[in-house]
Formats: structure tokens, C-alpha cells, sequence
């Protein structure tokens, strides 16, 4: 490429133009026009011919304002003509002299000025939709019934699409594919919306889409918070459009819903987004220190992208457009960015050894402390020494513990979307409601208590909620609320499902069990009694079986979720007012509190949530029929014995039920009283797996050592019951 | 001179009320021969199937977008010279430069009127006739 070429490129543009017949610039001329201008515009800067670059690069704004309708045809032309003529002796003077004498700037000031564009201005050209968008209300197909039917079924089947998508979203949240598809349906709804006269709902889908190309176009991060929004948005579009087809059948449509709420939260997500969260890029930086303006940016940026591509700091120095001291202070500042967080992420698995590893630490310096030799020295500054170690030790282990605790808030947030989904499917309107999203848990129970909870959010929105015609009914609000809490209570995290729908029916509770043969018609049970009914195994009271519960999978297996995590559950109910689901699991799967007993010479650890009693029974409550298994009365109820000695053939104290302790153990679905010599008392302890080749020995879960240095095994009473039960 | 009222136009819409909506708005032009498609791929097939005489497209579509779909048609050696009509939602620079540069025939701003529309055909129509 040389200047004569260059000229001739100009001058194809210049023969087109000449050969118009109509004082008009279309669309598809234009076009070509735009095309061939880059052309130039490209050239000429690798040629260095300043003047060619501006004048074309000015010719291109204005065919683009005439094709967006900015700028009166008939004087679109008469500039571009001029300017034309103008590029044309631009590119003689380059050709012929390698410079062009005269001066552009004239010319480029009045097209500006005609334009009503400063050059800087130019990004924001984004035009309102010229005069011709206007709808005429004879020719808008206003109120055509058949479109408008059309237009609410498919309207509501598009804008259910950006539930689906938007869980997508949630996990890559750069996908722009995603973002497209969610912004696709609002645009969708938008175009019909306008050319049906529906205002409200145009407006809203506007406002909508504008958020979504935001956040499209980087501008906007895509944060839960923003996804909130947008999902409030689709169903209040959706309530709107439901309106509408109360409207057509006839029904009542009650009062227009106001958005006026979502519009400003919507208004205030665009502006708050501003500065992005992003670390600014070198070349902002520097144009914020006023190092560089935005063109000098632009022109380096482009440039640092030619082979042989060059960082644009390297570009800058070379053109002398920054000194090498600017960009290395921009440098710094941009690193600082990026460093300037109080958060850092580490792999969990640093951090599960570095937990496993403190309680290592704490079991080695409780056995020096409690080591006799040491005692006996007599030495007070050891021992304060040693004491002075106990309590830092168990400070950093208390601090570790709580690295791998995160806040139940993501929790919770899955746990909301899937309320609104399934209330879709059920045709129920509840609202979330959460307490406590800081509430922190160990990170490795998150996953785990996620199913049991997933359960019981399904059973409050299919059978607990009512649909907002039942609620209606009985002079409650048409939406109801499920409301999610955590706290911490002792060494447990707490939560709380609970609804404000119809509460659990007792009486139906009752004679289902009764029916079941779960309990009998004459026992009298307390509210609580009851409602833990539906807890046992193949226990449903719901009439049908619905997508969501039911199935014949009850609460009961819920409760063993639960348990298996160490956790308890409980429910409260008052018909017609609601029912909570109470469930408290361990912080953390890594400490137990257990129970020691002690068996002939061998101690073991007992979790102490399934531990119910401990009794020393009189010689009366012991039952022993011949061939049949031994029995406790405890307090009216006839429980097997299991004896911990015959289970692990130990040499035991005592084998009289009235002289021994007995624990009452609480496995699933069933008590047993397991028979040991004696209690020695109650500790927190670290669990350790037993290693590959123990992992299946039964009735064991784990070992522990304890406080004086001794290996305890951890005992699991359902593979306790289970080997009574083979024996 | 008259536009042809019996040319063939295919309209590419992913929203099955939009394509009514346009339909309709033709028909009150006197266009009534008519064909749909619901995303570029689809047009895509039609294009090479059956002769169509104009193409009214909307610009946002899944699988395969208005401007991906003018560009396939301005490739092609047996449809570049094929009318298309862009539907945009709001005259936005990038779009619009970008649809102009891939060689759109003309685009128009929704919502429009039956008289917007038939203008726009019949304009771009006698441009290509001339």
C-alpha cells in the first residue's frame, strides 16, 4: 500500500458518488460506503497520512448519523459531497508531496457543528428511535384479541425460559451466551408489547433488557443481587401479563400492579454498578492521571495489537506518548488493585490438613499434660509453662476451626430459587424470607445438609402452602411467606424452615397412624407427639401425589438424612397458622461430643445425640424370656438389651442389668439399651477414620484419642442394633 | 410504478406472535404471500429451498442471529442480491452501522405501522428494480 493506492481507494468512493441519481445516500450504498471509508481510514493510518485518517474517519460518522436518520438527507449529502471532494485533494496532496498543505479543519468543524457531534461525544450516539417509531393508533392492531392471546401464552412460556437460564447464569456468570438468552425473552416481549399498545408491560421489559445488555456489555457484574432482581422482574412481568388474561376472559383483574418499587431498584442497579468491580485497565489509569488523552489510548491500543504485538505500556514509551516512570506508576497502581482485598482463597484441602493436623495437637498436648512423669517433677515453671501451651493450643484451634466456616447465605439463596420454582409448578405465590444468611457452617456440611433441606422446603411448598385461592378463603394474604432462619445455638447451627400455610392436621395425622397400626386408637399423645408421627417411615397425608413430594418418601427419610449428619429435627405446627421444620446440625463433622463408658478394661466413645437415657433399672424391669431376646421395661416401653461385652467378647464387671449402666440408644426407627459397666464422662473429641482396611467393621464409625492419650473407638448404634439383631 | 403485491416475503422471527404481528401489518399492505421461519437456520433452509423475493428479519434470535443470517445471505452467490429488511427495537448505533455494513437493504424501528412497512418495501424494492 502507497499513496497512490490509497488515492485510488479514495477515488472509487468518489466515482460511486458521482454516479448517484438521486440526491440520497441509501441504506445499501451507505453501506459500501462505510466499508470502503475503513478501508481508508485503515490504510491511511498505517501510512501515517494524519489528514486522510480524520477526514475519513469524520465521513464514516456522518454516513452513519444519515443512516441512523440524525441528520436531514438532502444536507447528509451536500456535506458528504463536499467532504468527498475534500478527501480527494487530501490524498493528491499525500500522493504528489507525500503532506497535504491546506487544512481540513475547517471542513471537519462544520460537519461537527451539522452533526451535533464532538468528536469525544461520539460513543454515546445511541439514538432515541426517530419520529417514524411512532405508533399511529388507528394502524397499531391494538386490541386484536387472537394476538393478544398469542402474545400471553407465548410471552409466559418465554419469560418461564429466563428461570431456567438464569440458574445457568448463576454459574458462569460471564457467560454471554446466558446473558443473551435471558435478555432475549424481555426483548422478545418488549417488541409485541409495543405494537399490541400494552405500556406497562413495554416499559418494564425495557428497562429490563437495558439492565441485561449492561451487563452484557461489562458494564454491570453479574451478582446475585442482580439476578435477584431480574428474577422479581420476570414475575412481575409475568403478573402482568396474567392480568391481562383475567382482562380477556372476563375475570376480575384486580388493580394494575405497581411497578414503580421494581423500576427504581432497577435504575439504582444501573448507576450503582458504575465503577465496576473489576481492577482498571493500564491505559484508564493513565488517562485518569492525565499521562495520555483518550484518542492517544485508542491509537496505542490499536497499534499494540499489530504484529509484532507489544503490551501497550511498551507502545506508550516507544511513541513517547508516557515516560517509563508514568507507566510504572501506573503499574503499581493497578497491581494494588488487585491485591487490595481482605480475602485471599485457599484450597479446602490446605485447609482440611491444617484442621486435622491442630487436632493432632491438641490430643499430643493434653497427653504430656496429663503425663505422670511431669507431675512428678514438680518443676511449677514447667508446669505453668505446659498450662500457658494448653490454652494456646486450644485457641488456635478453636481460630482454624472457623477458616472453613462460610455463611449459610448461599445456602439459603439456592434454597429461595428453589422455592420459586416449585411454586411456579404448584401455582402457589409465596415470598422468601430469610434470617440470618451470616450464620456461619463448615464448609464440608454444606453439601451435605443441602438434600435433607431441599426436602423439606419441597414438603412445605406442596403441602404446606396452600394455592392463593384456599388462602384467600381462609382471610389470609393470597401470597404466602416460607421463611428461612439460622442461628447458632451451643455447638450447633440451627435452621429453620417455616411457613405460614395450613399447618399440620393432627387429626389426620391420628387416624392415619392409628390406620397404620403406629399407634392405637386409646393412646393419648401430645401436639408435638403427633406431629413427630410423620416422621416414621412411610408416612404421607397428602391425597395425591404430586411432582414435587409425596411418592411414598416420607419425612422419615429426611430425619435419617438428618441424623446421619449428627443432627436432631422437630416440628412445630398450629393448624392453620403454619408449620416449622426445626433442625440443628454440628458445626462441623470433624469434632463429636461423645460419651465415654467403660466395658471390662476397654473404653469406647458413644455420640451422645442418640443417647436418650442412661438408667441403672430395677431387677423387676428386666424380662428374660427363654429363647426369645432379653428386655428392659423403660418406663412402660419394653426395650431389647445388648450387651457391649458379648457384641466385642469382653471380660465385663458386671453382667446384671441392675448392677451395670444402661445407655438408651436411639438408632433409626427403634431404641435398644446397651448394657456397659460404668460411665466415665463426657468429652469433645476429634474424630479419625480408621483407615481403609477398617472402614467396614461394624458398629464402629471411628476412633479418638482421648484425653489421656488412649485410642477410643466411636461407636455407631445402628451397627450396634444391627449386629444384636444378626446374633 | 406499483410494487408487486404478490412477491413472496419471509419473515424471521423467533417469537411466534411477532411473526403474526408482522403478518398482519403486511396484509393490511397488501402482501399476503407470505412464508415464517423462527431463527436464521430455519430462513437459512427456506432461502435454499424456495425462491422468496424479500426478507423481513428480526435482528436478536437464538441459534442463529438477523446479522449472522445477512451475512450468510450477502455470501451466497444465488441470494446477495436478495432484499432484507432488518427489525431492530430501537435505532441503536452498533446494531444499525453493523447491519448497514453487512449490506442490509433498509431497517426499521419496532413498533411500526402497516404505512412504515410498505414503505420500506416498496422503497427498497424500486431502488434495486432501478
Amino acid at each position: 500500500m502507497d499513496y497512490g493506492e490509497l488515492r485510488r481507494e479514495i477515488d472509487a468512493i468518489a466515482s460511486s458518488f458521482l454516479f448517484l441519481e438521486k440526491k440520497e445516500i441509501e441504506i445499501p450504498l451507505a453501506g459500501q460506503f462505510l466499508n470502503q471509508l475503513e478501508d481508508v481510514t485503515k490504510h491511511a493510518d498505517a501510512l501515517e497520512a494524519g489528514e486522510t485518517k480524520r477526514l475519513s474517519g469524520a465521513l464514516s460518522q456522518l454516513l452513519e448519523k444519515v443512516v441512523l436518520e440524525g441528520v436531514n438527507a438532502e444536507k447528509g449529502y451536500g456535506l458528504f459531497e463536499r467532504g468527498i471532494v475534500l478527501l480527494q485533494s487530501v490524498g493528491d496532496g499525500y500522493c504528489n508531496a507525500g503532506r497535504y498543505d491546506g487544512s481540513i479543519d475547517g471542513y471537519l468543524g462544520e460537519l461537527a457543528a451539522a452533526i451535533g457531534l464532538a468528536p469525544a461525544a461520539e460513543e454515546k450516539a445511541a439514538s432515541e428511535p426517530p419520529p417514524t417509531a411512532q405508533t399511529t393508533p388507528e394502524a397499531a392492531p391494538a386490541r386484536d384479541e387472537s394476538l393478544l392471546r398469542d402474545f400471553i401464552t407465548e410471552g409466559l412460556e418465554y419469560i418461564g425460559e429466563i428461570e431456567m437460564n438464569i440458574l445457568n447464569l448463576e454459574q458462569e456468570p460471564e457467560n454471554k451466551d446466558y446473558i443473551n438468552a435471558i435478555f432475549r425473552p424481555f426483548h422478545s416481549v418488549k417488541g409485541v408489547a409495543s405494537f399490541l399498545n400494552l405500556d406497562a408491560i413495554r416499559t418494564l421489559a425495557h428497562d429490563l433488557e437495558t439492565l441485561l445488555d449492561r451487563a452484557r456489555n461489562g458494564i454491570l457484574a453479574v451478582t446475585p443481587e442482580l439476578i435477584d432482581l431480574i428474577l422479581d422482574g420476570s414475575d412481575t412481568l409475568k403478573a402482568m401479563i396474567g392480568q391481562l388474561r383475567d382482562e380477556l376472559e372476563g375475570r376480575e383483574a384486580g388493580e394494575p400492579i405497581d411497578t414503580s418499587d421494581l423500576v427504581r431498584r432497577i435504575k439504582l442497579a444501573e448507576t450503582g454498578a458504575e465503577q465496576p468491580k473489576q481492577p482498571k485497565k493500564l491505559g484508564s489509569i493513565l488517562v485518569e492521571e492525565g499521562v495520555i488523552n483518550e484518542q492517544e489510548l485508542e491509537v496505542a491500543l490499536e497499534r499494540s495489537q499489530e504484529p509484532p504485538a507489544r503490551k501497550l505500556g511498551e507502545t506508550l514509551i516507544s511513541e513517547g506518548l508516557a515516560s517509563p516512570k508514568d507507566v510504572s506508576r501506573a503499574l503499581r497502581k493497578q497491581a494494588q488493585q488487585v491485591t487490595d482485598s481482605n480475602t485471599i482463597r485457599v484450597d479446602i484441602k490446605k485447609l482440611d490438613d491444617l484442621i486435622d493436623m491442630m487436632g493432632e495437637l491438641v490430643i499430643t498436648q493434653s497427653m504430656i499434660r496429663q503425663s505422670e512423669t511431669l507431675q512428678n517433677l514438680g518443676d511449677r515453671k514447667l508446669v505453668r509453662d505446659i498450662s500457658q501451651l494448653a490454652s494456646i493450643t486450644s485457641e488456635l484451634q478453636r481460630s482454624s476451626t472457623v477458616l472453613r466456616m462460610i455463611p449459610i447465605k448461599q445456602t439459603f439463596q439456592r434454597m429461595s430459587r428453589l422455592v420459586r420454582d416449585l411454586s411456579k409448578n404448584g401455582g402457589k405465590q409465596i415470598n422468601v424470607v430469610t434470617v440470618g444468611e451470616d450464620t456461619e457452617i463448615d464448609r464440608n456440611m454444606v453439601d451435605e445438609i443441602y438434600n435433607p433441606l431441599v426436602h423439606m422446603i419441597r414438603n412445605a411448598v406442596d403441602h404446606g402452602m396452600e394455592s392463593p385461592e384456599d388462602r384467600i378463603k381462609a382471610g389470609k394474604p393470597e401470597k404466602g411467606t416460607i421463611k428461612l432462619k439460622a442461628f447458632h445455638r451451643g455447638g450447633n447451627i440451627v435452621i429453620e424452615i417455616s411457613d405460614d400455610g395450613r399447618g399440620l392436621n393432627r387429626e389426620k395425622i391420628r387416624q392415619k397412624a392409628i390406620k397404620n397400626g403406629l399407634i392405637s386408637a386409646s393412646d393419648t399423645l401430645t401436639d408435638l407427639e403427633v406431629n413427630r408421627l410423620i416422621l416414621l417411615p412411610g408416612f404421607s397425608t397428602a391425597e395425591k401425589i404430586t411432582d414435587v413430594s409425596g411418592r411414598g418418601v416420607g419425612m422419615d427419610v429426611v430425619k435419617q438424612a438428618v441424623e446421619k449428619l449428627r443432627g436432631k429435627m422437630d416440628i412445630q405446627s398450629a393448624e392453620g397458622k403454619g408449620t416449622a421444620f426445626v433442625t440443628s446440625f454440628p458445626l462441623t463433622m470433624a469434632i463429636i461430643d461423645g460419651m465415654i463408658v467403660k466395658v471390662g478394661n476397654e473404653r469406647y466413645i458413644l455420640p451422645t445425640v442418640a443417647i436418650r437415657q442412661l438408667i441403672r433399672p430395677d431387677r423387676t424391669a428386666y424380662n428374660c424370656i427363654v429363647g426369645e431376646a432379653e428386655t428392659i421395661n423403660v418406663m412402660g416401653r419394653l426395650l431389647p438389651l445388648v450387651r457391649l461385652h458379648d457384641l466385642f467378647e469382653i471380660e465385663p464387671v458386671h453382667r446384671n442389668p441392675w448392677e451395670a449402666t444402661l445407655v438408651v440408644m436411639e438408632g433409626e426407627k427403634r431404641s435398644k439399651c446397651l448394657l456397659v459397666d460404668e460411665i466415665l464422662g463426657k468429652e469433645e473429641v476429634v474424630i479419625k477414620n480408621l483407615g481403609e482396611s477398617l472402614k467396614r467393621v461394624k458398629g464402629v464409625s471411628g476412633g479418638a484419642i482421648l484425653g489421656d492419650g488412649n485410642v477410643g473407638l466411636i461407636l455407631d448404634p445402628e451397627g450396634l442394633f444391627e449386629m444384636a439383631e444378626t446374633n | 410504478m406499483d410494487v408487486n403485491k404478490s412477491l413472496k416475503i419471509l419473515i424471521v422471527d423467533d417469537f411466534a406472535t411477532m411473526r403474526k404481528v408482522i403478518r398482519n401489518l403486511l396484509k393490511q399492505g397488501g402482501f399476503e404471500n407470505v412464508v415464517e421461519a423462527e431463527d436464521g437456520v430455519a430462513a437459512l433452509k427456506i432461502l435454499q429451498s424456495q425462491k422468496v423475493d424479500f426478507v423481513i428479519s428480526d435482528w436478536n434470535m437464538p441459534n442463529m442471529s438477523g446479522l449472522e443470517l445477512l451475512k450468510a445471505v450477502r455470501g451466497s452467490d444465488e441470494l446477495k442480491e436478495l432484499p432484507f429488511l432488518m427489525v431492530t427495537a430501537e435505532a441503536l448505533k452498533d446494531n444499525v452501522v453493523a447491519a448497514v455494513k453487512a449490506g442490509v437493504s433498509n431497517y426499521i424501528v419496532k413498533p411500526f405501522t402497516a404505512e412504515v412497512l410498505t414503505e420500506k418495501i416498496e422503497k427498497i424494492v424500486k431502488s434495486m428494480a432501478a
